[in-house]
């Protein structure tokens, strides 16, 4: 469970401190803080049900019972603060005897079948009972008893989620689940019903508990009482051990721990492993049970290599012998620069830097990226996109923020946890909040402003917010002089016409803008994803001058993938900063002379017939790249291509070589949150099967071309904290920046924007494979806002025919109440989706028609 | 539309020079604004208006000492004084009259009789604490209180007693009528606000308290209907008067609901610091017990507070007086037992009503009153067990003083006074299977 720490806490100041005597010893804390944390310093422990370090004290369960002189009644210390002169005794006979009879209220009804509860081993109430409570019931009657409708036993089970399961007679009402869902998660799908002893938690009605963060509710409930199908009947907690990770589906760090079995070598459940900094202990789902695809199966056990255009299974000697000869012929006939390679940014340091070195050292080519689901991606690390994710960023710090502004982020279903962090500071700060978005987010109900500009119209809402401060005097009028010369815009009701987004809002962005002392401003995927992302990146960069932003603002472009931030510093693009150049010159000897290409410039050399020779390292580009012909056509005309993933996909499928990669739980390994905090995930079982980590792999492959590549696990690890340690900021250029507003021209009958993002409950191209997360999301689906599905007559679970220039997919419909706008959103992770092949990597907004499937 | 049949005294109130809060319920067009306004209504509330500011407002009804009619009997004025005057956050006012304690039906009266009374005292709050909204929190089953509040809220707002710039006085107060769900627990102050928010009425940890973090987290007030009504009098009277009326710490007048074994029950208007037994026994009020039976024991402030014994009834019906022989004054319900009643049998009436309407947020209340009720139906059906006594005054133990909000505590003081008193007859209930009195009956 997590620990309150100084953080949550008040600040510490002389006149702000108050000491008190607890048990006997004198300490001193700050003002606002409670009689239970002020003991937790001193190391005293006293028991509780209902607190919880993250969620407002309701002193619900009187577990926590103190006794205070000169205070007559016996006192909660989880919702008492310390005054002055305070003496507090928390073990008097008072208060074992209060404890005490707590427990035996709280087993009046409880059915004590800890032999079948999950929670047995970890249940605060069987830990607490025995410390605390007394051997004998004085109870004489019979228990009252919830039975689920249809059950003729005793026994409630009540499935009251995909993944959940409640049984209502374990409970004891600490409401823990309840308030964790509405305070820290905003979700109301879960409550309370009825009144007193017969008071139950319940979905409410006609609702699932199916919301992103659901999977917390189980891990916080301090009984067995909501379980989940993942953990539940399956084993024992004190016959797991466990073992510290980092999250693989987001990029925030969210730090986890793995409860594995070493017997069978696998991985039971993920839980919280809470840090404030970062995570404050909640895992969306996808974290929680995105592990599930390490025992998944289908995982690949085996190299599979073609013979007779089939996949056939093989050795490591065999592939690697093959992969060798074939990667040495190129070399040999075209040169090195031939041959290119895709990483993906969710594997850890040692492999990136092992697959960079292999192409950099071993092919002498610059042909590497780690960006294998973005179009035209900026050519150079100076652009000013790249600047913008360079900048620093402490996920922290939006705690204690006035004014934060999101933009082109479906905030949910691609940054989970720091939806979380606002949705904090929006719950108990004072901030000014807005999202700024091309679609109404679920991030709405923690803004106080939300903007819905028109799809790629970003750089206008960025110039309009810049010209209404301009107009309003809100900024310096010589700097807003300079700004104009560099913007065609002429004025903020230009922009607010461009845009759609009304003057007034963009005004009162401007004003927080200008007011703000501490500011957090970040982009999202819709940003990142956009062929545009330098020029609306140079519209920000403009912003922040305007708005003097430096030293009062933290302004990123957020990295999306566990390692994004990883691959960016230790220079896995084709043209990484000079900086790193010069060090991997300085580790290496050498350095390629040789042009350097980025995914789509590498795909086009593909096509062309210039690239023979490829190397795909946990990416699936032929799923997730948006434009899948671009792609499918050059990656057929390789003439050798060797595909690494954990399980067979699309573009395993194209392969000449597959090996099986191992999975981030499978060794140690190192990745780079957000925020350029390098973490660790330590190695939780054996790889599955012959699987083999990436750094392995490059370093094999290395070697298989040149036994003098071989690099031992030291030296990579060194050279790589070497890089690590290079500043990474690189600094806006000094002059207003040249944003000519662009557009994407008509599309005729294709009208309607296309976003694509990741479901609720799923990230990436892996997570399908995890049964829970399938449980909540497992068929691809078209969102569809309800204003635009009436007016085509499209109702919910319709089949739906999506249709662009270049393709055309069928989907269900799913009406969405969180959109509310002329837009259409399809999930990118499942693969049947085929989704990509309606996408064009020249467009900036993707638009389709739809229609509803005749029967 | 028709009266609730409640006998009140309104006859001796109208020729008293001092009472004032019956002065006119037996008028059957006092809730209409013409009858209201021509018996001097709304004066109060002008007078504060034009020439009164809210500390001097404030400042009266502190001098005044008027405690509060809810239960608690906490100084109205002072609890005003609370509101944290630089806070920017607006305030609210909420006229507590979700009335659910058993014997008590006085508000109910003050609501159907006499609602601009209501209005009135609640404007003159809301002006002192600077609330633009005012909420009065109407018990769910008052359907007739309800359209009267109604009624005469809108024909506050008619004639300007209501609405913006009231009176050319520049201030805006706007009123709305909010009624309950049906929760006994809705009456306790947080768990009224949680309700009027939407959320589920169960009560909230103090502090904060609601005039520093009520209503959607503003300052807010919450009083009693009867706390509320005696403001304009306060106001057209002046603090002096009402602070020479009722005792040293007990000022001005209060209403006491009559019920039980006697001949006249009903509502009735006094003095603080009123004779109980004169009150049982004078024939203006309640006339005696009932056939005459002898008097077994007094509830005198609403169900959740202490049994008085016989011996104990020649007292004053104050906060102090009723606090030295161990009971509490409460919201004025008098409740008379005759000899007839098995005492087991009204504990057992007590304890599921308690029960019931627990809100079950915290363990003691939620699982303990549960325990409680099945120990004393056992008994009181005749399966009692040596050692339930003990095991119930322990129980009641573990739960007084131990819970978030006081019905934990209202649950188990009358079992813990009915045990002290009548022990024997518990006892009896255990060893003979029955009860130790003749007869048996049921509430009307
Ligand atoms: C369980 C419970 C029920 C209550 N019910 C009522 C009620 O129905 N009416 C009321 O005025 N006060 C009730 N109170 C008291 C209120 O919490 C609060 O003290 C009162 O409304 C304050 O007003 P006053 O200061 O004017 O008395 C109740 C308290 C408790 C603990
Ligand atoms: S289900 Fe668990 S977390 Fe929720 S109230 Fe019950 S015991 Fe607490
Ligand atoms: S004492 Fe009873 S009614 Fe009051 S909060 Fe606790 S459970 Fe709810
Ligand atoms: S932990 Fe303090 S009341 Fe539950």
């Amino acid at each position: 469970m997590a620990e309150a720490t100084k953080k949550d806490m008040p600040t510490e100041t002389a006149e702000n401190m108050v000491t008190l005597t607890i048990n006997g010893r004198e300490t001193t804390v700050p003002k606002g803080t409670t009689v239970l944390q002020a003991a937790k310093e001193l190391g005293v422990h006293i028991p509780t049900f209902c607190w919880h370090p993250k969620l407002k004290p309701v002193g619900a369960c009187r577990m926590c019972y103190v006794e205070v002189e000169k205070m007559p009644k016996l006192q909660v210390s989880c919702a008492l603060e310390v005054m002055d002169g305070m003496v507090v005794h928390t073990d008097s006979d008072t208060v074992k005897q209060g404890r005490k009879a707590i427990i035996e209220f709280i087993l009046l009804n409880h059915p004590l079948d800890c032999p079948t509860c999950d929670k047995g081993g970890e249940c605060d109430l069987q830990n607490l009972t025995f410390a605390h409570g007394v051997d004998d019931s004085r109870f004489e009657f019979q228990k009252y008893r919830f039975v689920d409708e249809g059950m003729t036993t005793t026994f409630d089970d009540r499935r009251i989620g995909p993944e959940i399961i409640l049984n209502r007679n374990r409970c004891i009402l600490c409401y823990k689940c309840v308030r964790a869902n509405k305070e820290a998660f905003g979700e109301y799908d879960l409550g309370v019903y009825e009144r007193g002893s017969i008071a139950e938690i319940n979905a409410a009605p006609g609702e699932q508990v199916d919301n992103p963060f659901s999977g917390n509710l189980v891990e916080i409930c301090p009984v067995g009482a909501l379980t989940n199908s993942d953990w539940r009947y399956k084993i024992r907690v004190w016959l797991t051990s466990t073992t510290p990770s980092i999250c693989n589906y987001t990029s925030s760090g969210i730090n986890t721990l793995f409860f594995k079995e070493n017997h069978h070598n696998k991985i039971y459940r993920v839980t919280s492993r809470p840090s404030d900094d970062i995570d404050d202990g909640w895992l969306p789902d996808v974290t929680r049970y995105g592990y599930q695809i390490v025992n998944s199966p289908d995982r690949l056990t085996t190299p599979l290599v073609k013979k007779e255009g089939k996949q056939v299974e093989a050795t490591w000697e065999e592939a690697l012998e093959i992969i060798g000869k074939r990667f040495g012929e190129i070399k040999e006939r075209l040169g090195g620069v031939c041959v290119g390679a895709l990483v993906s940014p969710g594997l850890d340091n040692a492999s990136l830097h092992a697959a960079s070195r292999l192409m950099r050292v071993g092919f002498k080519s610059n042909n590497i990226d780690f960006r294998g689901d973005y179009r035209y991606l900026p050519e150079s690390s100076e652009s000013p996109f790249m600047r913008l994710c360079s900048r620093p960023f402490k996920i922290a710090d939006i705690d204690d923020s006035d004014v934060i502004v999101t933009f082109g982020s479906d905030l949910i279903r691609e940054h989970a946890n720091e939806y979380l962090r606002i949705r904090k500071a929006f719950n108990f700060g004072n901030a000014r909040i807005f999202a700024v978005n091309p679609y109404q987010t679920k991030s709405a109900d923690v803004s106080s402003l939300e903007l819905v500009y028109l799809p790629g119209t970003e750089e206008s809402v960025v110039n309009g917010i810049c010209l209404a401060a301009i107009e309003d005097n809100l900024v310096d009028a010589k700097r807003g002089e300079k700004f104009k010369l560099k913007t065609p815009t002429k004025s903020s009701a230009e922009a607010a016409k461009v845009s759609g987004v009304d003057r007034e809002s963009l005004r009162t962005v401007a004003e927080a803008l200008a007011e703000g002392k501490k500011i957090t401003f970040f982009t999202g995927e819709i940003i990142t994803r956009s062929r545009q992302r330098d020029l609306i990146a140079s519209a920000l960069i403009n912003l922040h001058r305007l708005f003097g932003l430096k030293g009062r603002a933290q302004m990123s472009a957020l990295a999306r993938y566990a390692n994004s931030k990883g691959a960016e510093k230790l220079g896995l693009l084709p043209n990484p900063r000079t900086v790193v150049v010069d060090k991997l010159r300085g580790l290496w000897g050498e350095y390629p002379e040789s042009p350097a290409r980025n995914t789509d410039a590498m795909m086009a050399l593909i096509k062309k017939e210039e690239i023979k020779g490829f190397l795909i390292l946990g990416s699936n580009p032929v799923m997730l790249y948006p434009d899948r012909e671009f792609v499918k056509e050059g990656i057929e005309k390789l003439d050798f291509l060797v595909v690494a993933d954990l399980f067979e996909t699309e573009t395993t499928e194209l392969a000449d070589v597959v090996l099986p990669l191992a999975s981030w739980a499978e060794y140690e390994g190192y990745y780079v949150n957000l925020e350029g905090r390098t973490q660790k995930a330590a190695r939780a079982v054996k790889p599955i099967g012959q699987a083999k980590p990436g750094y392995e792999i490059a370093s094999l492959i290395g070697e298989a071309l040149d036994p003098e590549m071989f690099q031992n696990e030291q030296q990579i690890h060194s050279e790589v904290r070497q890089l690590l340690e290079l500043d990474s900021v690189i600094a806006y250029p000094d002059d207003f920046l040249e944003v000519k507003a662009d557009t994407d021209g008509s599309q005729g009958d294709y009208n309607l924007p296309l976003y694509i993002i990741d479901d609720w409950h799923h990230s990436g191209h892996l997570t399908e494979k995890a049964p829970s997360l399938a449980n909540f999301a497992s068929e691809p689906y078209i969102e569809i806002p309800p204003q635009l599905a009436s007016e085509l007559k499209i109702a919910h679970g319709d089949s739906v025919r999506v249709e662009s220039e270049v393709g055309k997919v069928i989907l269900p419909a799913r009406i969405s109440e969180h959109t509310q706008n002329n837009v259409v959103l399809v999930p990118r992770n499942f693969s049947s989706s085929n989704v990509t092949s309606l996408l064009m990597r020249k467009k900036r907004v993707d638009r389709v028609k739809i229609s509803k499937v005749d029967e | 539309m028709f009266y609730s049949p409640v006998i009140t005294n309104a006859a001796e109130v109208a020729s008293h020079k001092d009472l004032h809060l019956f002065k006119y319920v037996e008028d059957p067009k006092q809730h209409e604004i013409g009858t209201y306004q021509a018996h001097g209504g709304y004066k109060a509330w002008k007078k504060v208006l034009n020439g009164m500011t809210a500390d001097q407002v404030t400042e009266e009804v502190k001098k005044s000492g008027l405690r509060g009619r809810g239960g608690a009997g906490f100084p109205t004025g002072m609890k005003w004084g609370f509101v944290p005057k630089a806070s920017p956050k607006p305030r609210y006012l909420c006229c507590n009259a979700d009335e659910s304690e058993p014997g008590t039906c006085k508000d109910r009266v003050l609501m159907e009789r006499d609602p601009h009374g209501v209005i009135e005292g609640m404007a003159i709050a809301a002006y002192a604490i600077g609330c633009h909204l005012m909420f009065i929190y109407i018990r769910g089953e008052f359907n007739h209180c309800r359209e009267r509040m109604e009624q005469a809220m809108n024909e506050a707002y008619q004639h300007g007693h209501l609405g913006k710039n009231i009176h050319g006085s520049g201030y805006d107060l706007e009123m709305i009528v909010h009624t309950g769900g049906g929760a006994y627990i809705c009456g306790e102050e947080t768990a009224l606000l949680n309700s009027v928010e939407g959320e589920r009425g169960m009560s909230r940890m103090r502090p904060p308290f609601p005039a520093i973090e009520g209503l959607y987290a503003c300052p807010t007030i919450v009083n009693n209907v009867e706390s509320l009504a005696s403001v304009p009098h306060i106001i057209n009277r002046g603090a002096d008067w009402y602070g020479s009326l009722g005792t040293e710490k007990s000022k001005g007048t209060k209403i006491f609901s009559l019920s039980g074994h006697v001949k006249r029950p009903g509502n009735y208007e006094v003095e603080m610091g009123f004779n109980l037994k004169k009150l049982i026994y004078d024939p203006a009020y309640g006339n005696g017990m009932l056939e005459d039976k002898k008097l077994k024991g007094v509830i005198p402030g609403g169900a959740s507070t202490p049994f008085l014994t016989p011996d104990m009834i020649d007292v004053g019906l104050d906060y102090e007086s009723l606090q030295t022989v161990g009971s509490m004054l409460g919201s004025g319900a008098v409740i008379v037992f005759n000899e007839d009643a098995c005492i087991v049998w009204v504990i057992k009436k007590l304890i599921h009503f308690f029960r019931h309407e627990s809100c079950g947020k915290c363990t003691p209340c939620r699982e303990g009153t549960s325990w409680l009720e099945q120990m004393i139906n056992r008994i009181e059906s005749g399966e009692g067990q040596p050692g339930d006594i003990e095991k119930i005054e322990d129980v009641c133990g573990n739960i007084l003083g131990r819970t978030i909000c006081p019905l934990g505590d209202a649950a188990v003081m009358p079992i813990q006074s009915a045990i002290k008193h009548w022990r024997d007859e518990w006892q009896y209930h255990i060893d003979q299977k029955q009860c130790m009195v003749k007869t048996n009956f049921d509430f009307k």
